[in-house]
Parts: structure tokens; sequence; C-alpha cells
């Protein structure tokens, strides 16, 4: 990151007092410049993201009840009191940390995997670069609706189809808790797994020819080489795949509202979900802001734990 | 020699899968929304049938059509890259390129603010909306999509703008040139490719968020990810029209994905390598 490298310029001391003073000037009017560039940019940020921040602290103090809004006012940390004592609260947050260590391990094995493979091909790398992006780019919306319907159906749906000649039976896949849960996981590693293949592939693609080359002449086997070489090397980028990733699945919105909206019952719903049923279906801002926060929380500690990873070496 | 046919013949049977896999759910959609009500039900699930644009015509020209809330869906996007290039293009060049104190904890900031969880923003957002009474407005939506275009756009572009040799900014300012027709002049015709794939890159979010609009979204801005509800039901889901709305909410992102194919891996990465770099 080379954010703050100065413009080349010589330094001031070594230069006469008057040509110091010009550069004096030079820097004042630098700085007043990139100042009115950056404004715009910090004003926006600042009113969309850190001013919502503040306000929501704000909110989850209040009791806040649009359904009922003659009980509103002050409860101080009433909301977060009783959020350690709602077991919805606790069962959306091991349900997002299923979904989140699922998913993400689904991702990073997977797309490890076919970066590997396609990796030795000699020919047809290019159709999987090029598939590789058609699920990545599509709204999580669409793909959710394109799976619920057209894939998970029961009696309608190709999964559905292929369970039952498999001799499995027709299964209510949205409708069983476990089944439900599965499903958007799976639905979620499908639409993302080319990511970690994508990203996994260019860093695979950049490593050095020669340390395979002085590993063969040593003799190591393609495991030892793996083990070895392929992955102590592809570390920062798995690294950086899981990190990103995480940060996605712990916010995961779109394709999990499509497909079960949190159900059956609450089986699916991830803490980001109950904030948003919270605050948006049962109409309790004030509790929801404090599940909002409560998320928040939680994904900088595990940010936190996940770049103290990447720093260990 | 024959574990070697073997192997390849593995390998072929692997990555078929996965192909299929991954192009199937797709290739299912587009399949459905060519067929007629009869085909679309029939079970076993049919590959061959007579293909018809019925299901095409009944969403963008019928009672339900879905021209509108495209038409939605491309003013959000369209409204917030504009806004989001105005803004970002110049907090990343000042970010890249001069001299501001303190212009690592800015960047720092730029990307702590992606952190936050989106449902943090919207519940702050819809409330102070209502209140100015900017609910299912296309400034209060765009508004908002700031919040996660820019931190985006300003990362992407000052990795490009940081491409650029500083002799040419240096050749300018002996010639006289002030900074702003630097900037204009010299500094963004060398950044035209970089602020094309941020464009793209934008405009391909914004046509995908989905929290912020289920919220704010009404009867004036209705995207297509929210018109496509209007398609199921509990009582009746209209298979081969749910097929075709998915089929053209797809469609562009996909175009755009395809002419970004290059610069995927970056659009995607941003952020993440330049800001945890050193961290």
């Amino acid at each position: 990151m080379s954010l703050a490298e100065p413009v080349a310029a010589p330094s001031g001391a070594a230069l006469s007092p008057a040509a110091s003073g010009h550069l004096d000037v030079m820097a004042r009017r630098e700085r007043r410049f990139a100042a009115a560039l950056l404004a715009p940019a910090f004003i926006a940020l600042g009113a969309t993201t850190t001013f919502p921040l503040l306000y929501l602290i704000w909110t989850s103090t209040f009791r806040m009840d649009l359904a009922m809004p003659f009980m509103d006012g002050f409860v101080g940390i009433e909301n977060y009191r009783q959020l350690f004592a709602d077991p919805r609260f606790w069962q959306s947050l091991s349900v997002s940390m299923i979904y989140t260590v699922t998913t993400v391990i689904a991702q990073v094995i997977l797309g490890l995997a076919l970066a590997l493979l396609v990796m030795n091909m000699k020919r047809g790398q290019g159709l999987f670069r090029f598939i590789a992006i058609l699920p990545v780019v599509l709204s999580p919306a669409v793909v959710g609706m394109v799976w619920r319907s057209f894939m998970l159906t029961p009696e309608f749906g190709v999964i559905d189809y292929l369970s039952i000649s498999a001799g499995l039976g027709s299964q209510n896949w949205l409708g069983d808790p476990f089944m439900a849960l599965v499903s958007v996981i799976v639905i979620h590693t499908w639409q993302w797994t080319p990511f970690a293949f994508m990203v996994l592939l260019a860093s695979l693609a950049s490593l050095p020819d020669d340390i395979y080359e002085a590993a063969k002449i040593d003799r190591a086997g393609p495991w030892q080489r793996f083990w070895r070489i392929t992955l102590p090397l592809l570390r920062p980028a798995i690294v950086m795949v899981v990190i990103m990733r995480t940060m996605v699945a712990l916010t995961a919105f779109a394709a999990i509202f499509t497909v079960t909206g949190g159900g059956p019952g609450t089986a699916t719903e991830i803490l980001n979900l109950y904030a948003y049923r919270k605050s948006f279906t049962e109409l309790s801002i004030g509790y929801g802001s404090a599940l909002a926060v409560a998320l928040l929380v939680v994904t900088i500690l595990i940010s936190a734990v996940l770049f103290l990873i990447r720093r260990a070496k | 020699m024959k574990t070697k046919h073997l192997r390849a013949i593995g390998l072929l049977i692997v990555t078929g899968i996965f192909i299929l896999a991954w192009v199937f759910p797709i290739f299912w959609s587009v399949l459905n929304s060519l067929k007629n009500e009869q085909d679309v039900l029939a079970y076993p699930p049919k590959l061959f049938f007579e293909p018809t644009l019925a299901a095409y015509r009944s969403v963008l020209f019928g009672p339900q059509s879905i021209l509108p809330n495209l038409w939605s869906s491309f003013v959000i996007s369209a409204g917030t890259t504009i806004l989001t290039m105005a803004i970002a293009i110049p907090a990343a060049y000042a970010l890249a390129r001069l001299r501001v104190p303190g212009s690592r904890w800015a960047g720092f900031y730029v990307l702590a603010t992606q952190m936050l969880p989106p449902v943090g923003i919207i519940i702050p957002y819809f409330l102070i909306l209502r209140n100015i009474g900017w609910m299912d407005t296309y400034q209060g939506i765009i508004l908002i999509y700031l919040s996660f275009s820019l931190p985006f756009a300003i990362w992407l572009m000052v990795s490009y703008f940081e491409d650029i040799p500083f002799e040419m900014e240096e050749a300018a300012a002996v010639d006289g040139a002030s900074r702003l027709t630097t900037l204009r002049r010299i500094i963004l015709p060398q950044v035209q490719g970089g602020i094309a794939v941020t464009i793209v890159f934008v405009f391909l979010n914004a046509w995908n968020e989905f929290l912020f609009a289920v919220v704010l979204s009404g009867n004036t801005v209705r995207p297509v990810t929210i018109a496509m509800f209007n398609f199921v039901s509990v009582e009746q889901t209209l298979w081969t029209q749910l097929a075709a709305v998915s089929v053209i909410a797809m469609l562009p992102v996909v175009i755009l994905g395809i002419l970004a194919q290059k610069h995927i891996v970056k659009g995607l990465t941003v952020g993440a390598v330049k800001g945890g770099g050193r961290r």
C-alpha cells in the first residue's frame, strides 16, 4: 500500500530558505487541492456510513416500536440485557457460525481443488474461467429464486427429481429445518466457490515454476509438492479468500431471504436476518438496532482474529 | 499407459461434473423460460420441447410488465454509478498521488466503512428517510448505495492511479500546467480503462443489491429483483414467467461480467489486497 507515498520532491532542508519557503507554498497548495478532491468522498462516506453507525448505536438504547409508538422511550442498555437473555439471538448466532464456517470451508476446499485441477489442464482453461464468472456476477436474490423454484421445489425441481430417481424419494427441501439449512449453505457455496476458484487460480498461476522443477528433481511426490510447496505459497491468497468470504457470509441476506426467509421457523435465520426481521417485520427498531450492533461486534471480533492469523507466519 | 488413460478419463468426468453443476441452474432457467405452461410442468422435466417466447412476451408486455421495474433498476444503477464515479475519481487521485497528511488513515477509514453490516446502515436510514419523506424515492436509495459503492470505487481507482508513472505529472508541472489541468488532461486519459472497469463493477453491484431495495422500495422505486416476487405466491407460481424474469435480470450483469472478464479477480479482491497488504 503506497497511499502515503509523497510525490517525488527533494527534501526542503537541503535548499535555501527562499526555495524552501516556495516549497511550503507548494505543499500548502497541494494540501488544499487534495482536501478539495477528498471532501465530497468523506462527506458522503460520513453521511452514509459513520453517521448511520452512531445513530444506530443511539437507537439501540431506545425502545422503539413502530407498531406501538406510544411505548417508545429511552431504555439505556435494556435492549442489550434483553439480547443476552434472548434464546433466539443465541440461536441466530449459532446459525450464523454454522453457515459461515461451512460455506467458507467448502468454498476454499472446492475452489482450491478446482484451481489445481484446471491449472494442470492443457486445454479448456478458458472455458472454466468463463463459466466461473457466471454465478459470481449474478444477484444473490435471483440465484436464490432460481434455486428455490427450479431446483428445489418438491416434485418439480431438478434436485428433487434426481432425489426421486435415486430412490431417495421427494424431499421437503425447504420445509425441513435441517434440509433448509443445508440448502441455503449449498446455494451460497454454489454461487461463491467460483470466486475462491478464480482468486486461487490467479495465485497459482503466479507461483514460480522453478521451485516445482527443483522439487521434481528431488523426487518429491505430488502430495509432498502440494503440502510442502503449493499450500505454503498459496497461504496468503487462501487467508485473503477466507477473510473476504467470512465477511460476506456473516452479512449474507438476499439468497436466504428469497429461499427460506429465515425459516422454517428460525432454522436458517442468521443473525443478520434476525436483525432485519426484528426491525422490519416485527417493527421493533430499537431491539433490531441492538441486534445489528451485536452483529457489528461479532464481525469486528472475527475479523480481528482472522487478521491476527494473517499476520502470524 | 493404462493408468494414464484412466486418470485422464477421471479428470474429464470430474471437470465435467463441475462445469455441469455451475452451468445447469442458469441453463435450466433459460430452458424453462422458453417452455409453455404444459411443458414446464411436465414430469419428469423435459429437456426437449418446442421453444416459445410466450413467457417473455407476457412479462415484458403483459399486464404484469416488468419494463417499469427494469427502468427502475436502471435508474438506480446508473444514478449510483454516475454519483459514485464523480466522487470517487477525485478522491482516489488525491489518495494515490498527493501528499495528504494522514492519508494512510484516510485510506484505512475508507476500508473500515466496508466492515459495517448493511443491516446496521439500513435501520437508521430507514428512520431518517421516513422522517424526511424520502422512502420509495430514487434519491433516497441512490444516496444509501454510496455506502458500499464509494469505498469500492475509491479503492479500485486508487490501484489504477498508482500504476501511472510520476514523470507524466512532473513534466506537466514543469510546463506550468495547473494541478486540475494536469489531472484532466494528463492523468484521466491514462486511467480510462480503469474507470471503465470501475463503472462496470459499480453498476453491477448496484443492480444486484437487495437488502436496501427491499426496505426502501415501494410503488415508484421497484427494481427487478423485488418485482420478481410478483410471480411467486402461496397459491400459484407462474413458472415460465418467473424463469423469464430471472433470465432478464441475469442478462445485464452476465454481459457486464463477460465484458470485464479479465479484470474480475481484481474487482473482486480490491481493498483486501491493497489495504490488507500490510497487516
